[in-house]
Formats: structure tokens, sequence, C-alpha cells
């Protein structure tokens, strides 16, 4: 079988205009991998209009201008797609055909990138896990005995880019949804900064944190990427209004000077990480970077958690009460009204879905309400207040994504300990913020990946990728994917 | 024991704007069923609100009116709750901000003014339509999305009379801004009432009663004096007053329970993230003002001040907004203010009332009336021929100056055919100059009817009286 995919966005390129391949000899490659998914990482499937689409594409010039032509990706399920059936990883959707395109894909479609197939999630884009959503839980595809978990709630685009299904793939982040995964995969994920890719067509979990991004394996790639996506949308209310600007071409002598948050490498345990993180730093400043060990309450850093969750849960019972089988979805029937929505929403919903329901109407509660969710907003503000001003004097703020390489399929987080309070959530502060973050392969431990972590400041997108890509030339696993992994640890990565 | 009723109205107005509040579908009177509706209408996952410009502006110009301080940022809530008819499973509101604050309005009650406290205005969004059948429901999602406003009275109205006072004068501010049909029988327009009674002198409220599906003023008016009545002989009798909801029942004209309420439902109010703080200019605002419509008190001293009709006719002109257009209109033609609104008042209007029909569904243009004045006025035509003109008009659509032309309405002006007219009757009837100059001044009108008479009434009547007058004292 052919590997052409397992190439970035600029290489397919340069083939494509090369004319060594066609966009169906990439889609029919695609399509092949995706048949052969043994990592439970798929929806629903568009083969019969990507393979038309890359016929009509193979009949036309090549435009030296556009990246993504014929280029194959797979979107999250959560992503709305005119035609073709979208859940949300959830059974309360199953059958749902949406009538219209996010504005993403719109934008994609545009550019003549073709998409092969949705991939799955968590329910709804909850959970963090890649357990939670109606398919059941997503294996690691670095590990062929399938005993890992990859991450979610972006579960399927972290697998369909790390097993080089397709070059990329679209997934959105509330929390950590896509620099989690991206972390225990191999990849580079980002977010960007709110307000710049459109969230119109994204299923909504919680609409003040929820961002759409995505998965490459190149810092490259998620650049350009970007810089397509980076467009404003009417349809958003929250669309930014600032003028666009592209990131591209990026320029790494530009970062002088990063912040790592000690509070964070010291509730990381393991030592293998830990290592790879302060050679990694070495090198950094070894190429005249200033890097700042700088202090941040702990106590503030273990309110992220439990205000993430408050607020998210709080936003996600308003956003998914359209739910109730009266005008779309899996209906289940019943006399009244009331025992429609009842019985649709009691089936519909998974485990985790209702628990979340429950503790955000408990926190958006009159009684509650001041001691809750206005408490967990406060706590959010002075997070924000706080990182503000560290990224008012550095480039970014730097970290190891996660405290620990990919989870066993069984296993469960202890979550009173400050490792997980702390170095397995902090993520969520590009989320309260709505900063630029971006993960980026750091290193192997026994053959799983583990991540870095690169936060700037809002609208500093353009910031965040030079010192991905700074890192990415220090750290050197650009590109790494399932079917190169082994040349890496021959490198002795 | 004497009571004092506390009442306290909220009224619902639907803003009349091309699209909804929140989404980019059309609003379209009367159309099918579920087809001014787009994603956000049906709450399809990933579609998103935006803000109807129109809609804010609407709100600005009825808070304005109002006397209420409009707020220069917005704000907006969402009230969550279940119901078929509410497809995102909440409703985009204004709880904690809403743009109007601390207004009032004023009412007139025997022949004295009052001012009636206004609390707040807020925009939000209306639900879809249900109608209830057998044993299902069909939900019209038309509605859903349609702007409203919420107007929130303080409770300083006491008697049904100042409350249907209170939402005709409310119903007059949004019609005559043009902002809304205000019709309570189509629903543009909905009143929910509170009511509650206390001994005088008592500064403690009592138990409130709601009163709902009041679809009229004269509803609201009686349906209030029920139940002031109600709650008055049950606090005499010693019975307690219930905290319920009840409505109004239009053949008994009574209140009639609906549900006893438990403790309040918990809405679950937060903020909408999809829609941040949105700032208006002053300028924005002072716009929205500056360029709103007249205001029925406005148009009247306009009325009497420049067109200087009495008060009774510029009040009959100013009984619909339609009307006072359609008057406005005529008077741009001509300056016959009177006679125009004379001819408006007895010639339009006694048609429109005779035929039931409303000024709308009128079609004679008002430049054409302004014109028919104007001829009547010169005496062009006679009073008769103007009427006959009028009902030609109504039935062609033609301009009067063609009828008249067409239907040989003019009138003889010739002296010289006048005076031999003139001068063969008086050889017919030889003693009526002797009778005139004796003072008997009937023989001028009597030769007056002989000559319309000959000529069927198209003689110019004042260049007819001079020459009469002229032969008869000869």
């Amino acid at each position: 079988m052919n590997n052409y995919l397992n190439l970035s966005i600029v290489e397919l390129h340069n083939l494509l205009l090369k004319g060594e391949v066609k966009p169906s000899t990439l889609v029919l490659e695609a399509i092949e991998k995706c048949k052969n998914d043994e990592f439970n990482a798929l929806e629903a499937l568009n083969f019969d209009e990507a393979l038309k689409k890359a016929y009509e594409l193979d009949k036309k010039e090549v435009p030296s201008d556009n990246y993504f032509f014929g280029i194959p990706y797979i979107a999250k399920d959560n992503l709305s797609t005119k035609g073709l059936e979208t859940t949300g990883g959830s059974n309360i959707l199953k059958g749902y055909v949406p009538s219209f395109d996010a504005t993403v894909i719109s934008i994609l479609n545009s550019l003549d990138a073709i998409m092969v197939a949705k991939s799955t999630l968590d329910e709804l884009a909850m959970g963090g896990s890649g357990r939670s959503g109606h398919k059941g839980l997503q294996y690691n595809p670095f590990d062929k005995t399938k005993m890992h978990l990859i991450g979610g709630s972006s579960s399927g685009s972290a697998i369909v880019t790390a097993a080089s299904y397709v070059p990329f793939a679209l997934g959105s982040d509330t929390g950590d949804s896509i620099r989690k995964p991206a972390s225990y995969g191999g990849l580079v994920g980002y977010k960007p900064t709110y307000g710049l890719i459109s969230r119109f067509g994204l299923f909504p979990f919680s609409v003040s944190l929820d961002h759409i991004g995505y998965f490459t394996r190149s810092v490259e790639d998620a650049a350009i990427l970007f810089d397509a996506l980076n467009k404003y949308d009417e349809n958003d209310y929250t669309s930014s209004l600032k003028e666009r600007t592209k990131v591209c071409p990026l320029d790494e002598k530009e970062v002088k000077k990063v912040a790592v948050i000690s509070e964070v490498i010291s509730s990381i345990k393991d030592e293998k990480i830990l290592n790879s993180f302060k050679n990694y730093v070495q090198e950094l400043e070894n190429r005249g970077v200033k890097v700042d060990y700088v202090n941040v309450d702990s106590n503030l850093l273990k309110a992220i958690y439990p205000s993430y969750i408050i607020i998210s849960s709080a936003e996600a019972t308003s956003n998914n009460a359209n739910l109730d089988g009266v005008k779309f979805g899996n209906r289940k029937e019943g006399k009244t009204y009331q025992e429609v929505m009842f019985n649709t929403r009691n089936e519909g919903f998974g485990e985790l879905i209702k628990r979340r329901f429950i503790l955000g109407s408990y926190a958006l509660m009159k009684e509650n309400q001041e001691e809750v969710y206005l408490k967990a907003k406060r706590v959010r503000h002075a997070i924000v207040d706080t990182f503000n001003k560290i990224l008012d004097e550095y480039d970014a703020f730097i970290a190891p994504a996660a405290p620990s390489v990919a989870r066993k399929v069984n296993e469960d987080s202890d979550a009173l300990d400050d490792t997980y309070l702390i170095a397995d959530n902090y993520l969520a502060i590009g989320n309260f913020g709505g900063y630029p973050s971006i993960t980026i392969p750091l290193g192997l431990k026994e053959g799983l990946p583990f991540g870095l972590s690169i936060t700037s400041k809002i609208f500093a997108d353009k910031k965040c990728f030079e010192v991905a890509k700074l890192s990415e030339d220090i750290i050197g696993l650009k590109g790494l994917s399932t079917s190169n992994i082994d040349e890496f640890i021959k490198e002795g990565k | 024991m004497n009571f004092e009723a506390i009442i306290g109205l909220e009224i619902h107005v639907e803003m009349k704007t091309k699209t909804k509040m929140f989404s980019s579908a059309p609003i379209r009177f009367k159309a099918e069923p579920n087809t001014n509706i787009t994603y956000l209408d049906l709450a399809y996952p990933g579609s998103l609100p935006r803000l109807n410009k129109q809609g804010v502006i609407n709100a600005i110009r009825v808070s304005h009116a109002l006397h209420m301080s409009i707020d220069d940022t917005l704000y907006f809530d969402r009230k969550n709750y279940f119901y078929a008819d509410l497809p995102k499973g909440y409703q985009i509101t204004q709880q904690d901000r809403p743009i109007g604050k601390n207004g009032y309005l004023e009412i007139e009650v025997n022949d004295q003014k009052k001012k009636i406290g206004i609390e707040r205005l807020h925009m939000e969004e209306d639900t879809a339509m249900q109608h209830h059948y057998s044993d299902y429901t069909l939900l019209d999602y038309n509605r859903v999305g349609i702007p409203l406003v919420e107007i929130v009275s303080l409770p300083e109205i006491r008697t049904g009379e100042e409350a249907r006072k209170y939402v005709e004068k409310i119903k007059e501010i949004v019609t005559y801004l043009d902002v809304s049909d205000g019709k309570m029988e189509n629903g543009s327009l909905r009143c929910d009432v509170n009511v509650s009674i206390r001994p005088f002198g008592s500064d403690k409220f009592g138990t409130k009663v709601e009163i709902k599906n009041l679809n009229s003023t004269a509803n609201i008016e009686a349906a209030i004096d029920y139940e002031i009545l109600r709650q008055s002989s049950l606090l005499i009798k010693g019975q307690e007053i219930a905290q319920e909801t009840r409505r109004f029942d239009e053949a008994k004209k009574e209140t009639v329970l609906m549900r006893v309420k438990t403790d309040a439902v918990d809405y679950k109010y937060f903020s909408e993230g999809n829609i941040p703080p949105v700032h208006l200019s002053q300028e924005f605002i002072r716009h929205a003002i500056e360029t709103s419509n007249e205001l029925y008190d406005q148009k009247l001293e306009r009325f009497l001040n420049d067109y200087k009709l009495n008060d009774v006719d510029a009040k009959i002109l100013l009984s619909s907004k339609e009307l006072a257009d359609y008057y406005d209109e005529a008077a741009k033609n001509t300056k016959l203010y009177q006679p125009l609104a004379n001819f408006v008042i007895s010639e339009v209007l006694g048609y429109l009332n005779k035929n039931n029909i409303s000024i709308g569904e009128f079609n004679v243009k008002p430049n054409n009336i302004s014109t028919l004045v104007e001829i009547l006025n010169n005496k062009e035509i006679n009073s008769k021929q103007g009427k006959d003109i009028f009902q030609k008009m109504i039935e062609t659509n033609k301009d009067p100056l063609t009828l008249k032309n067409e239907m040989g309405a003019t009138l003889i002006t010739d002296k010289d055919k006048i005076r031999a007219d003139v001068l063969e009757i008086i050889s017919q009837n030889p003693t009526l100059p002797t009778d005139y100059k004796n003072g008997k001044t009937r023989a001028l009108g009597f030769v007056m009817g002989l000559l319309m008479k000959k000529n069927r009434g198209k003689v110019e009547p004042n260049l007819a009286n001079e020459i009469i007058k002229e032969e008869l004292l000869k």
C-alpha cells in the first residue's frame, strides 16, 4: 500500500504540483486506511463524495498558491456537515443529518480539500478520555496491543493523524480536547485565539470555552492551516473583528523569552518526561532564548479543574437543552411532550453526560449560583488575570502537556493529587483566557509519545507558532507517526 | 373594610422587523407554517445567534417614548426551561441589564393626569406557535425568534380602568412609532396582569394573583374589576387568597382558575456567551431616537399648530395612526387643511365606516383627495358633483380631474348665458322684481331654484346670485 499520507501537507502539495501524485491517489489511500481502521476512530464515511471530488480535481491544474488542493482530511463528528450524519458521538443524535456545513468545513471545501470521513469523540466532546462516546473506547495507535488510550475528546481525529490516514484532522478543544490527545499521540495539536476561527457549526459544549482547532504532524502545516481558517465569520457573533494577518512565514529568531511555571513542573513525577523537558530547556537557552522559572500560587492552579468542570457543565446543560427529540435526532416516543423529552434524553445520553448535567444544573440553581457558578467564574477571571500578566512579559509559557504518556484503557487517575489537579489539567488555562496554545511532540517513553505545551497571549498566534517551530527543530520529532516511530527510536529519541 | 388594589402589568410587544431577533430568517405575516425559519429557529446543533440591529433600534425608541434611561451596553442572558414551543431549551433575554430602566407614562383618568411608573423594558425572543388538537399538537416555528420587548410596570395601577388606559397608551406608542402592529387580537401585544388587594392605608402587599390570556383592553378592565371584587369578598369572608394563575372567561365575564402556583420555577438564568456585551455609542442611541416616528402627542400638537385644525377634528384624524398618516400625506398637496379635514372625516371616514373597512384597505390615493378638495373649494364643481366624483374615484381609481372631464362635471360660468336664463325666468314671472324691491327676499331664491332646475344644478352659485340680484333690482 502507498504511504504518501505519512507526508506533511506541504510535502504532498509539492508532489501534486510536480504531478507525481494525483488527488485520487491520495483519497484512495485515505479510504483504504479508513477501511482498515483498527483503533475505532471513525463515524460516518464520505468515500463516494470524496472520490467523486478527487476525480474532478485530477482533471484540474494544481494551483501553486493553494496548499489544500486535493488534500484528504477528516473532521471531528461534532462539526456540522451538510448531508452527512453528524452525531456528536452521542446516541441522542443517531441519524441526524445536518442541513448546513460548519464554517471551517465550507472554507476547506472552497479550498478543494477533500473530507473522507468523520471521526469519533467522547460523547458531545465531554469526558476527555476517549472512552465515553457511543462507539466505545478509542485505542492509541502507537500501541499495537491496544492496551492504551489516545485520550479525548478529539480521540478519533488524533488517531487518524497519528496513524496517517490523513495529514490533518479537525477537532475541538474546550479544556484540552485537542492538545491532550496530541500529547498522547505524538502530534501537533493547535487551538487558536478565541474568536479567530469561527465556531459556526460546532456542536456547543461550553460556548465561552469551545474552540475549533486541529491536528497535524508539523508546526508548518499547523501554521498554514491557521492562515486558511483564520477568517471573520458574520455567522459567529463572537468572531473577532480584528483585521486578519498571515502567520506564515514563521521566524524562529523572533523568540526571545519564555516562562516555565515552576508549580506545573514540580507536580510532575515522571523522570523521563522531566528529563526531556530539562534537556529541551537547556537547548533553548543554548540558542539564546531567556527561560525564566515563574511562580504561581499552587492553590490557584489547583482551582483550575473544579472551576473548569463547573463552568463547562453549567453551560453544557443549557447548550444541549435543544436535544429533546422534538425537532430532530433520535426521538423516543411518549404520550406527552414531557414524556418524549424525558425518554429521548434518558435513553439518548450516556452516564457521564447525565452526571455533568446534574452538576451543571446544581451550579446554576438560584440558591447555589453565587457560591458555585459565579464563584467559578471569578476563579476563572483570577487565573486569566494572573496569566495575562505573565504572558505580557514572555513570548509564551511552556511545560510538558501532560504528566504522563497515554493511560492504560482500564486506568483511572487519582483526582486528589497535585499531579492530576495541576499537571493534568492546567491546559484549560488556554480556554479560560482564549489563548493560542499548541502541543508538539517532546519525547518517547517505551514507544509512547509525550508532548510539550506552548501558550501565548491572545492574538499572538504567530508568536506561539514561532516558539513551536523553534522547539520542533530542537526536539527533532517533526513528522512523527505510527509508520515512522521506529526510525526515531533508532535515532535515540 | 375598604380595599385598595395593587396592579402590575407585564406587556410583551412583538417588534416589526424584516428578520428575526437572533437569526436571519424573514418575518412575513400570514406565511405558510414553518417557512420563515433557519437553522437557529429549529436549534440545530452548531447554529449561532446574531443580533438584529433594527430590533435594538426599536427597543431604544420604545424606551425613549416611555421616558426610560437607556443602557449603553447590551447584555443578554439565557432563561432555561424545557417546553415544546422552546426549541433551544432556553430563551435569549435580558435578565440582569434591561436596555430600558425607570420610566413612566401618563394616562388620563377622570380628567386627571396620572403617572404610572415603569420598572424595565427588555429585549427577548418569541416562542413557537402551538396549535392544539384533540390528541396531538402542531408546532409552527415561524414565530420563533420574532423580536419582543417586555415592558414591566411598577405596581402603581389601582383600577381596571387605569390598567386599560395604560395598555391603550402602550399600544398607541408602539403603533405610532411603527415598531409594532400592537394588535392584541393577533397576539402582537400580549398582557399579563398581577392583582393583589390590601386594606387602605396598609403598606404591605397582599397575595398576588396572575391573570393570563387577556385578548383585548376591554377584557383587561373587566377581568381586573372582577378580580378585585372576588378577592375583596374572599377577604371579607375571612378566607385567604391563594397564589394562583387565572384566566378570563369572556362569556361569563369572570376569572377562572388555571393553576395554583407552587414554588416559582427556577429558570437558572446565566449570561449568553454567544453574544458578548455590545457597546452602543451615544451617537447610535441619539440617531435611533431622532429618526423615530412622531408619537401621538407630538402629532396632535402639530395638527393643532401647523394645520390649525380644531381639537375635535384633530383627535378624530388621530384616532388611528394610519388615518393620521393618510391625512398628513393628503395635506402635502394643499393648504386647505380644515376643508381637507372636513372631507376626510365626513366622506372618507363615512365611506370606511359604512363599508366596515380600514384606511389601509382604502384604495384612493391621498393626493387625489386633496385635489378633489381643491376643486370643490374653487367652486369648479358643486358638492353634489364632488360626491359623485368621490364615488367614481373609489370605483375606478382615476384622478378627480380626469373624472371631472369625463363626467362633464363643470359649472356654467358664462355670464351672458346665465343672464339670458335669468331674464327668461323673470319675464315669465313679471312681479318678482317688485316683490324683491319690497323686501320679499324669497324672490331671489325662487329665481335661483328655477335657474338651477333649468341647468340641472350646474350653475356657479355665487355668480348666479350676483346676476339675479342685479336683474331683480333693475
